[in-house]
């Protein structure tokens, strides 16, 4: 997947546990571990806009686009 | 509701075990028809109500032939059966949208095809070697709801593909 989604990152910054994203956003910890590690198929925009709130973050800040690994899996 | 359903599997469940076994007694059966009709002809003949001293070789080897076309049609029917057996339990362990029910309607469509295609091949022979003096009825030829069940199978399975293919999608979005 060409997503990368860069949860870890933010919840470093802002110093906050996976487990408290998790009871902050309503989300159950399972499927924001699968976010984490980019195994989601797809984001809710409810999703996204909890996550957002909860971090005071933007959408671009939480997913990036990788072009080099979009060409490799071309490629494949 | 959920009352029909939760009745329906457990008795669905049953009564598939049940037919299995009746399909394979009843290819059992054929077997010792087949072999009767080969080991003793008239005996067989004569018990099967069929006037033995009229030319009785085209009768014969039709009745071997439908003989051997209904033993074909067991392993199709436990196919059947079995995949129907094994649908039934997704849907009692409440996810029933997978790719394997997909398949398995697949199988069972292209099963009730070549049955259908049978059972048109043992009415035709039926017609052929039926004689005015010994009539034979046989549950067996042309049918449309047949056909139509064979059609409504193939768009079941494609129907199954993409709901597991949906629910695999839902199964990956947070």
């Amino acid at each position: 997947m060409a997503i990368a989604v860069k949860l870890d990152d933010l919840l470093h910054e802002r110093r906050m546990t996976l487990t408290e994203l998790a009871d902050r956003v309503g989300i159950t910890l399972a499927n924001l571990s699968i976010l984490k590690t980019g195994k989601a198929r797809a984001v809710r925009f409810s999703t996204l806009e909890a996550i957002c709130a909860a971090l005071s973050c933007q959408p671009g800040d939480l997913l990036e686009y990788l072009p080099d690994i979009a060409e490799e899996a071309q490629a494949a | 509701m959920s009352r029909h359903y939760s009745a329906a599997l457990p008795i669905a469940h049953v009564v598939l075990r049940i037919l299995i076994v009746l399909n394979w007694l009843g290819g059992a059966a054929i077997l010792v028809l087949l072999a009767a009709m080969i080991v003793a002809e008239e005996w067989t003949l004569t018990a099967l109500g069929i006037d033995s001293s009229d030319p009785i070789r085209p009768v014969l080897m039709g009745l071997r032939a439908i003989a051997v076309l209904g033993l074909v049609a067991v392993p199709l029917n436990d196919l059947v059966l079995r995949r129907l057996r094994a649908i039934v339990e997704t849907v009692h362990a409440g996810d029933p949208f997978v790719a394997a029910n997909a398949d398995r309607l697949q199988a069972i469509a292209w099963s009730l095809l070549a049955l259908q295609l049978l059972s048109m091949a043992i009415g035709a022979i039926g017609e052929a070697i039926s004689r005015p003096a010994d009539p034979l009825h046989l549950d067996a030829g042309f049918s449309i709801s047949g056909w139509l069940a064979v059609l409504l199978t193939f768009i079941l399975a494609r129907i199954f593909a993409e709901g597991a293919r949906m629910r695999d999608d839902l199964q990956g979005t947070v």
